[in-house]
């Protein structure tokens, strides 16, 4: 009997299910930087604003690379629903806070994604995933580094003044 | 499609339950699903599609709201065929598609054993 399913499609559907879950995350995520810059802005927050923009911006490169990679496998890569984005901030450290925590979120997701890859031998799409594992080492030391400049800087006086013109210095280099 | 119209000797029985079966056609690289009186030609596509939205019915939730009957129409879009099915016969179809995606898993493993793997 021919093997038509693997045929027609190199990943398997658990697989498949995963990266469309990730596909929505990424848009989630993407959609929470937007609401952030959102924020930063009308606070006064310039460069915060633009930070978020080109973070925003990021997350939705990585969901169309996710959702091409499944589609040139021959998967079924669904265009996700994105709701409940997050509007309203209690304060300017308070969104930092939240950027983090976003991307402790997409690190773990990419974990138990390749985990399953692993536990499948799928080593092509662990081989394509390895890219974004890389790339959360940058998302993750970015978005900790921004959060402690309200440690080393203070939020007092013009604190959060000088954080705002801080937060796009920040760069990450493997070397 | 009538069942009459095609070489039933020329497909696999990929698998069967009480209900209904599953076949694969080798030659035209197709699935045709025997269920509910209709014998229905899909494509992969297709039939992973229908296996979605019949794993999606809650049947608990079926057969606890007392304001409806116990029936549901399972289709999908672009889909020509339509199944208009009580709670035992989704409970059917689900062990139906369930038997033959687990068997298409089996198939996978076999082939990569005895052909891909071995050279």
């Amino acid at each position: 009997m021919k093997d038509l399913m693997r045929i027609k499609c190199l990943i398997s559907e658990d697989i498949e299910t995963l990266l469309n879950q990730q596909i929505k995350k990424e848009a989630h995520s993407s959609s929470l930087y937007l609401s952030m810059a959102s924020w930063c802005n009308q606070n006064g927050y310039d460069f915060s604003s633009d930070y978020f923009t080109k973070q925003s911006e990021e997350e939705r490169m990585h969901q169309l690379k996710l959702f091409k990679y499944v589609l040139d496998m021959g998967g079924n890569a669904i265009s996700p629903e994105v709701t409940g984005i997050k509007t309203d901030f209690a304060g300017f450290r308070e969104v930092f806070e939240d950027a983090l925590e976003a991307e402790i979120a997409i690190t773990q997701s990419f974990k138990n994604l390749a985990s399953r890859c692993l536990k499948e031998q799928d080593f092509v799409t662990m081989e394509f995933l390895n890219w974004f594992l890389k790339e959360q080492r940058e998302e993750e030391y970015k978005a900790r580094r921004a959060l402690e400049l309200f440690e080393v800087i203070g939020e007092e006086g013009t604190g959060r003044w000088e954080i705002d013109k801080h937060v796009n210095d920040i760069t990450y280099s493997e070397d | 499609m009538e069942k009459a119209c095609i070489d039933i000797n020329q497909l696999i029985n990929v698998f069967s339950n009480y209900e209904g079966a599953v076949y694969q056609s080798d030659k035209l690289n197709c699935f045709y699903v025997d269920f509910g009186g209709k014998f229905a030609r899909y494509n992969c596509l297709s039939l992973q599609k229908l296996k979605k939205v019949v794993e999606e019915i809650d049947i608990e939730a079926l057969l606890l709201n007392t304001h409806r009957a116990d029936f549901e129409l399972v289709t999908f879009n672009g889909c020509e065929h339509v199944y208009l099915l009580n709670a035992l016969e989704i409970i059917a179809l689900k062990d139906l598609l369930h038997g033959t995606f687990t068997m298409f898993n089996l198939n996978h493993i076999v082939n990569d054993c005895l052909y891909r793997l071995v050279y």
